[in-house]
């Protein structure tokens, strides 16, 4: 491994565990205002974290080791896709680090470990969580691939840090399918991350309730984890958007001043980009379970508009 | 020198076939276990010879046996064959050596010495069918391995659904061998011989040539589960004993695989119309197989059905090659190939594994229904450790070998837009979107399989009870588990190796980076966190003790992907009310029933099977019995043949 690659995954990684937090807390505080209250703190996802580490973790009698392992499962998993989007630097890179299919599954595998651990406790909850997750998940798949596949197509090349660095260097003019790829990774965003209309993060009642039902059942340094895996499944997935989309900025070199200019320039975009994410999720009603698959329909055949468009142009 | 290892194994095979037949009549533990351990030996040197093989590349050819003139049985094992032989011998020295422990536990007295000898038979007609030289002996063995397997799944045949799942099972594989049998003789009468070796086509013989291609098609596609010619795998895998069911769907459905690819690499000159027939017949079962996988409440049923979705997955790839070989992009062609392989080795190391786990979970617990299951897990905590590695590895979790075998075929699909033609080009991003639903569900379908068996409560009393597995029954499995582990993380490396190289990941790395993730995490927390740890009751609501009834089962779990994909299941829901009064309103009482329709069986199979009797029966009426009519049948025979003859002079 180069000494290059291995810089850009200590930078990388450092800036997408410090970064996460806050844009989980900035969606939240924007939600909160356009409802008219002012909001937790924008530093409160920190707060939040550090206090359930100090908790005891409480399991069920009836867990066995999948509740044990999973939240460790889950975030090496996203840790280490984390590891396939660039956030402020981009380099060439090694070993397949960075294909786009190995991304998509290892965000498949921390899935599979959070549904197993929610049907674990034998709660009803957990389990309803479990079996809504896997069918969203399912059902969202081929708009996943088809979207992935028109990157893929675009940018020449199956690996996401490669297409970063196409998307740096080229400073890609604003295209008409880059505006369609980005809005169909917007929608991507919106369902991995289990927001409205979706699913809706801030409740926990039963018959809304999706992701927040798989991990009812954690609590303390385990619940931490699964939270912070979320809060970096939701920062990769905007650094993937923003990376692709609005390149620019994005430090080529190992520079100090050119990676703080990267990092300052990122935060600014993610900001903007959990803005919209709130306003979005403010703007819209929780849809019903079973209208979903409507949704997820129209935004496939949406994605296969820009290949066809693409393909044929 | 390596072809008489394949010859000694082939022998003891038959010894343990004799000593175990030898022992039925006194019910004899010892023939079974010698014969077993035959098996296991003569499996390991079956894969011992294919490794030579598969890493020298020198191709072995075993000395022909010619009872007429230009009918022979041939043995020539090349590195396509060796590579199916490999898969052979490993599948099957694992079971035989899990068989020693379940052969034990099994009712049925001296019938189990049978199950062993034809295990022992079973094992080397494949073997045999996977090295033959020539059409005739693929055809023999072919056979051999069709009746054996039949014996094989009629184990328990005092029970009723076991007869009918064995006829059934008959039936459709002596179809899988007539169609063969006719892509056989087809080809004859287009090269004139029996070799498997190149036909070279000429504008006159291209519609046999066709028409041998689709008769062998669907003589494969009949024998390898593929829809709608896939019904006897949900009847015959629940009904036989589970290492049967592991031998049966990781292994034989791989010979047919084995006869398709065998026959266009080295028969025909493939066309691309039938490389886009092989993947929708592919892509079709991998969906339909999984949407049928995900609503089984029997065990061995969905795993039945997630074979055929995995069948699916593996003609995907050869149709990719036959599309990619006819476009002229070699490059894509050997990924799609080698994409289809890998996945047949991986899928019959983890189907087996799952069987083979299931098998003992359905031991302990003696029902094959998965509600009637749960808590499994801390009852049996190694069955369930080897149980969890098969449903990752079949769910595509990163870096397990079902990853690795799905990660070449998607690759070969998104390399796939440098197809030049359109329509193609649109047709593989269909079969891609429908791809990933596939895997996507089948991550569903085992969540549900593992969740619903190993986790939370146990929802009988026999699950209650059960007890961990024998040594034996866990050594086998542990085996294939390795094996999967090993396949999945080495697999850029192994690939390399054989002079493969792809623009993949390589999952060597994935998987360092994923322990040095985890421990950094783990190291992190031991410093920062609290340690403290408390068991408590699970919260239900309020209510003091939560019964088992309450938690989520399988069918609560699948319920969502059912209700979405509800058209496909063909559900037939009739709601009956009667009333009290004139409006309507008050509601007496009424019934109301939801049924599944079997599609396939009532719109295909019975009509078909119907008007074959119905033709019978008008073929029946010549034969009455009167010797007179039948004098007049041969009269009209000599006078057709002298009219014959005389036409053609």
């Amino acid at each position: 491994m180069s000494y290059d690659f291995l810089m850009y995954g200590i930078v990388n990684t450092l800036c997408v565990v410090l970064v996460a937090p806050l844009f989980v807390s900035v969606v939240k505080k924007v939600k909160a205002w356009t409802q008219g209250r002012q909001g937790p703190s924008v530093f409160q996802t920190y707060y939040t974290i550090a206090k359930l580490l100090k908790k005891e973790v409480i399991y069920s009698p009836d867990a066995s080791r999948i509740s044990r392992f999973t939240p460790w499962v889950c975030m090496a998993a996203i840790l280490v896709a984390s590891l396939f989007v660039p956030l402020v630097y981009v380099t060439a890179p090694v070993g397949g680090i960075g294909n786009i299919i190995l991304f998509l599954y290892l965000l498949v595998l921390a899935r599979f470990f959070m549904a197993l651990a929610g049907l674990d406790a034998g709660s009803t909850f957990g389990g309803m969580g479990s079996s809504r997750e896997m069918s969203i998940a399912a059902v969202i798949e081929p708009t996943t691939i088809i979207v992935f596949a028109a990157l893929a197509f675009v940018f020449k090349s199956l690996n996401i840090i490669d297409m970063a660095g196409i998307a740096a260097t080229t400073g890609t003019p604003v295209t008409p399918v880059l505006i369609l790829l980005g809005i169909s990774l917007f929608i991507i965003l919106i369902v991995e991350t289990a927001r409205i209309p979706v699913d809706n993060p801030e409740t926990h009642l039963e018959l809304t309730m999706i992701h927040e039902g798989m991990i009812l059942e954690q609590s303390g340094k385990n619940l931490a984890l699964m939270e912070y895996s979320a809060a970096i499944k939701q920062v990769i997935l905007m650094a993937l958007l923003i990376n692709l989309v609005i390149p620019w900025g994005i430090a080529t070199t190992l520079a100090p001043a050119a990676l703080a200019a990267a990092a300052v320039l990122f935060v600014a975009k993610g900001l903007v980009l959990a803005l919209v994410i709130g306003l979005f999720e403010s703007s819209m009603a929780k849809m019903r379970f079973f209208r979903l698959p409507g949704l997820f329909v129209m935004a496939f055949f949406f994605s296969t508009l820009i290949i066809i468009v693409e393909v044929f142009a | 020198m390596p072809g008489l290892l394949f010859l000694i194994a082939i022998f003891i095979f038959l010894a343990a076939a004799a000593i175990a037949f030898a022992g039925a009549g006194r019910d004899s533990r010892i023939s079974r276990l010698l014969s077993l351990a035959c098996v296991a030996g003569a499996s390991a040197l079956l894969l011992l010879f294919a490794l030579i093989v598969l890493v020298t590349g020198i191709p072995e050819s075993i000395p022909a046996w010619q009872p007429f003139p230009g009918i022979s049985v041939t043995f020539f094992i090349d590195r396509l064959a060796a590579f199916f032989l490999v898969l052979i011998g490993a599948v099957s020295a694992c079971v035989a050596v899990y068989c020693t422990g379940y052969v034990e536990e099994m009712e049925g007295a001296g019938r189990r010495n049978i199950l062993c000898g034809c295990t022992a038979l079973f094992v080397p007609a494949m073997a045999l069918v996977v090295a033959s030289a020539t059409t005739i002996s693929f055809l023999l063995f072919w056979e051999l391995m069709a009746a054996v397997s039949f014996l094989l799944v009629m184990y328990d045949y005092a029970d009723a659904g076991t007869t009918r799942a064995g006829i059934f099972y008959f039936v459709m594989t002596q179809l899988s061998t007539l169609f063969v049998m006719l892509g056989i003789i087809l080809l004859f009468f287009a090269t004139g011989s029996f070799a498997i070796a190149p036909a070279h086509v000429t504008a006159g013989s291209l519609p046999l040539v066709t028409a041998a291609f689709l008769a062998l098609f669907v003589g494969f596609s009949v024998k390898a589960g593929i829809i709608p010619f896939h019904k006897w795998l949900p009847y015959a895998h629940p009904a036989s004993p589970s290492p049967v069911s592991a031998l049966m769907s990781g292994v034989m459905l791989k010979v047919a695989v084995y006869g398709l690819i065998r026959f266009l690499v080295a028969v025909f000159t493939p066309d691309l119309w039938w490389g886009m027939v092989i993947l929708i017949a592919g892509i079709t079962s991998a969906v339909l197989g999984v949407i049928y996988a995900i609503k089984e409440d029997d065990i061995k049923g969905l795993l039945a059905y997630s074979s055929i979705e995995n069948i699916g997955i593996i003609f995907v790839g050869i149709g990719l090659f036959v599309i990619f070989s006819c476009t002229g992009l070699p490059m894509l062609a050997t990924i799609s190939l080698l994409a289809a392989l890998f996945h047949s080795l991986n899928h019959a190391l983890f189907k087996s594994l799952l069987f083979l786990t299931s098998g003992s979970v359905v031991h302990a617990t003696h029902t094959r229904d998965i509600e009637q299951m749960g808590g499994l897990a801390s009852r049996m905590p190694v069955t369930s450790a080897l149980f969890f590695v098969g449903a990752a590895a079949i769910a595509a979790l990163p870096p397990l070998n079902g990853f690795a075998s799905e990660l070449l075929v998607y690759t070969a699909f998104f390399e796939s837009v440098t197809v030049a033609d359109p329509l193609i080009k649109i047709l593989l991003f269909v079969c891609l979107a429908l791809f990933a639903l596939t895997s996507a569900l089948s991550a569903a379908c085992f969540v549900k399989a593992f969740g619903s068996i190993f986790l939370a409560r146990p929802r009988s009393q026999e699950s209650r009870e059960a007890r961990e597995a024998g040594r034996a029954m866990l050594a086998g499995p542990a085996l294939l588990a390795i094996a999967c582990v090993v396949l999945g993380v080495f697999s850029y490396q192994i690939l390399a190796g054989f002079g493969y190289i792809f623009p993949i990941p390589d999952l060597l790395l994935v998987s360092v980076l994923l322990l040095v993730m985890g421990a950094l995490t783990y190291i992190i927390l031991y410093v920062t966190a609290s340690h403290a740890e408390r068991t408590s009751e699970t919260w239900g609501c309020g209510s003091l003790s939560l019964p088992a009834s309450a938690e989520y089962t399988g069918h609560g779990f699948s319920e969502p992907i059912v209700t979405i994909f509800a058209p496909l299941y063909r559900t037939k829901k009739t709601v009956t009310k009667n009333y009290y009064d004139r409006h309507d309103c008050i509601v007496a009482g009424g019934t109301a029933e939801i049924r599944l329709v079997k599609f396939f069986e009532e719109y295909l199979y019975l009509p078909l099977a119907r008007g074959a009797n119905r033709a019978a029966g008008y073929v029946a009426r010549m034969q009455n019995g009167c010797l007179d009519t039948y004098l007049l049948y041969v009269f009209l025979a000599v006078v057709a043949v002298i009219i014959f003859l005389g036409v053609t002079a």
